[in-house]
């Protein structure tokens, strides 16, 4: 075992590791801004702004995301013209998947939220604009953290899928280096100890994050 | 728009219509047989998280963190690269020279194995759920312990586990795509490679793509029946 | 000050209400009782429109309730409620809970709000618990903090549904109590309760539903007790009153 061809690659590894969290980064704020205005969409009255919503979610959530890598990588040149980046285009099938998942997540926040809540609200003669920004809302988000961590978490790791449409992130570069040094066990094996000591960070903090909602 | 004449015959004609429908197969295969390894393994290392000794119960915790916390692809690399060099030499050319469709086992063992530290966690959670004044009142009739599993925990635990289960299973189906990466050629790994012969990937993506949401449909009439056939009056377990 | 004109309401197929008319004067308390289920509840949400019943009218205070052209907040501005399971937003103080509506419905400044919150507190007997959240009070401190949040608004009706239903037997009383001096200082109120003692000391009016239909009204406390009229009113008083 050559233990030594992690130092030797050191910076070309963790170049990728800036890729992931790039790829992370985009995927998750675009991913909670069109989440949130879909999960609320998900809750609308009006059958023309539910359903919509209910499709795209339904439809995202029942595929692979390696699959949607894919279709976006194929499908986004045609629509626009011309061919795009392999991040660009990446980014974009992170974006569209991840609404649906935090669009779920929000509306079950909402929903955990008992109605008695809403109507004490609606007694006191507050609107329903104004009952959902001080009631509901704050009492939602508190329910929503650790859904929301944990969903952090798997996006971080799903950052990897983007691999297979030639994205230069860590798991491909580990890869490369792999298939030039053959040294396979101790690359994954270092690439796994990074993931885990990352991801169990991020579980953790989220974790402290709950209890401390919890007054 | 760019100028793209769609064709949609890539889906059926020979001899790509047959890749795709071995590829829809071998989704069907792999993901069948990673739930049953997933299943078996992720109700004992659950049970094992609740049992009363610690060691035990460490075991199965670490388990379950370290399997969750590594994404699934690098898991599926590892088994698939890491795994065979590991092997004392005359074992690793064995293998490869005798076990046909090697990726693929490979695909099911890694897809079983992550899986089951999910199917763990519903089980534990499932099981941490029943207060201990149910068991009380069981044991306070005098049943045996194996009774009291047999006949009042399981049942009751059992509608509890089946929602996030049925979910995991859906999820299993959708991980199977994974195995594309290591070979194994799949639904998605059937577009992909029909793609590279007619550069028509947007209606073999789109095909893999109804294959999911077909599964998914299925899988969600059929479970829905079975909730329906098993629940017990009065005992709302599935949130809207 | 309210009427109720031949109101009925669906749950889908599930009848509710049927036809149900009554008025109430102001500066009286009415109680209304009956057995589970017989649609008590659901008839005062009506009156506050947090049930949108099908047929009938409801006036309160010469406001229609059922006319979409009703600015409804504005009326539930003038109609306070209390909940049988309290329904203090967790998230806030106690004194939080009393404020958020004055100031953000009717714009009034953080300090003169506050000053009238802590004057509620100490009118339902816990000035103490100002700061306090939800989750460190007892159920009776909590649904007397939602009684001074119902009166922050200066309501000119008081709806109370089954507020005490929820609490522990020795907590009753500190409630019951608020709600008997609001009825001795004038407050037109609308309570749902089984609290027969609380009926007896300042009912003006008894009212008996059963499977969303008025049986018996009465405002004469004693015969109502002593002598009800129908079966069902009998029936009904015989289990409930020891």
């Amino acid at each position: 075992m050559d233990w030594g061809v992690i130092p030797r690659n050191i910076n070309f590894l963790l170049g990728g590791l800036v890729l992931t969290f790039e790829l992370a980064f985009f995927a998750i704020s675009g991913g909670l801004l069109f989440g949130i205005i879909m999960g609320l969409c998900r809750l609308s009255s009006r059958k023309w702004i539910y359903a919509p919503a209910t499709f795209y979610v339904n439809f995202f959530r029942s595929l692979p995301l390696i699959l949607v890598i894919f279709w976006f990588y194929f499908i986004t040149p045609i629509i626009i013209g011309r061919p795009l980046g392999d991040f660009l285009s990446a980014i974009i099938a992170f974006i569209a998947f991840e609404a649906a998942i935090f669009a779920e997540i929000v509306r079950a926040g909402i929903q955990s939220i008992p109605k008695g809540q809403v109507m004490a609200g609606y007694s006191t003669g507050l609107s329903y604009v104004k009952t959902m920004r001080y009631i509901v809302i704050p009492q939602a988000l508190r329910n929503m953290v650790p859904a929301l961590v944990t969903n952090t978490v798997i996006i971080f790791q799903d950052t990897s899928l983007a691999y297979v449409i030639g994205v230069k992130e860590f798991l491909r570069r580990t890869h490369l280096v792999d298939s030039r040094e053959i040294r396979s066990i101790e690359l994954y094996a270092f690439a796994a100890v990074v993931y885990l000591i990352l991801c169990f960070l991020g579980s953790t903090l989220g974790r402290r994050l709950e209890k401390k909602e919890r007054r | 728009m760019l100028n793209y004449t769609f064709d949609w015959s890539v889906l059926w004609r020979p001899p790509y219509g047959k890749w795709f429908l071995d590829g829809i197969l071998t989704t069907i295969q792999l993901s069948l047989l990673a739930w049953m390894i997933a299943l078996f393994l992720g109700v004992t290392i659950g049970t094992m998280r609740v049992l009363p000794w610690r060691p035990v119960r460490l075991l199965g915790t670490t388990y379950v963190e370290v399997i969750r916390n590594i994404p699934i692809l690098v898991q599926l690399f590892f088994w698939y690269f890491a795994l065979p060099a590991l092997l004392p030499r005359h074992i690793e050319l064995w293998l490869y020279k005798n076990v046909s469709k090697f990726p693929f086992w490979i695909a099911a063992l890694a897809l079983g194995i992550y899986t089951a530290s999910r199917v763990a966690e519903h089980i534990r959670s499932g099981l941490y759920s029943i207060s201990k004044e149910h068991y009380q009142a069981a044991y306070s009739t005098g049943l045996s312990t194996f009774q009291v599993y047999r006949y009042v925990i399981i049942p009751y635990a059992m509608r509890i586990i089946m929602p996030p289960l049925t979910t995991e299973f859906v999820t299993i189906f959708k991980n199977s795509a994974l195995a594309m990466t290591i070979t194994v050629l799949e639904a998605t790994g059937a577009a992909y490679l029909i793609d590279s012969y007619t550069f028509h990937g947007l209606e073999t993506t789109t095909g893999a793509c109804l294959v999911y949401i077909s599964i998914s449909i299925c899988i969600a009439v059929f479970m829905g029946w079975v909730e329906k056939k098993i629940s017990i009056p009065g005992l709302i377990v599935r949130k809207g | 000050m309210i009427q109720i004109k031949n109101v009925s309401l669906w749950y889908g197929k599930y009848r509710v209400l049927y036809n149900i008319s009554e008025e109430i004067k102001k500066n009286t308390t009415v109680v209304i009782c009956g057995p589970s289920g017989s649609g008590k509840s659901s008839l005062l949400r009506c009156i506050n429109g947090l049930e949108r019943f099908q047929e009938g009218q409801i006036f309160v205070d010469g406001k229609s309730v059922q006319d979409p052209s009703t600015h409804i907040s504005e009326l539930r501005a003038d109609i306070g409620m209390v909940f049988q399971r309290f329904e203090l937003y967790p998230h806030m103080s106690a004194i939080e809970n009393i404020t958020l509506a004055p100031m953000k419905v009717r714009g009034k400044s953080r300090k003169d709000t506050e000053a009238m919150a802590m004057s509620l507190l100490e009118r339902v007997g816990i000035p103490e618990q100002a700061r306090k959240y939800p989750g460190e009070m007892s159920g009776g401190q909590q649904q007397r903090v939602a009684i001074g949040r119902a009166l922050a608004m200066e309501p000119k009706v008081m709806l109370f549904d089954e507020p005490t239903s929820a609490l522990d037997p020795e907590m009753i009383r500190e409630v019951l109590d608020v709600m008997i001096n609001l009825s001795r200082s004038g407050m037109t109120m609308i309570v749902v309760t089984h609290e027969m003692g609380f009926a007896r000391e300042v009912a003006d009016e008894i009212i008996f539903i059963d499977e969303g239909k008025i049986i018996e009204r009465s405002t004469d406390k004693q015969s109502f007790f002593e002598n009800p009229q129908s079966e069902r009113t009998k029936e009904f008083l015989s289990k409930i009153l020891l």
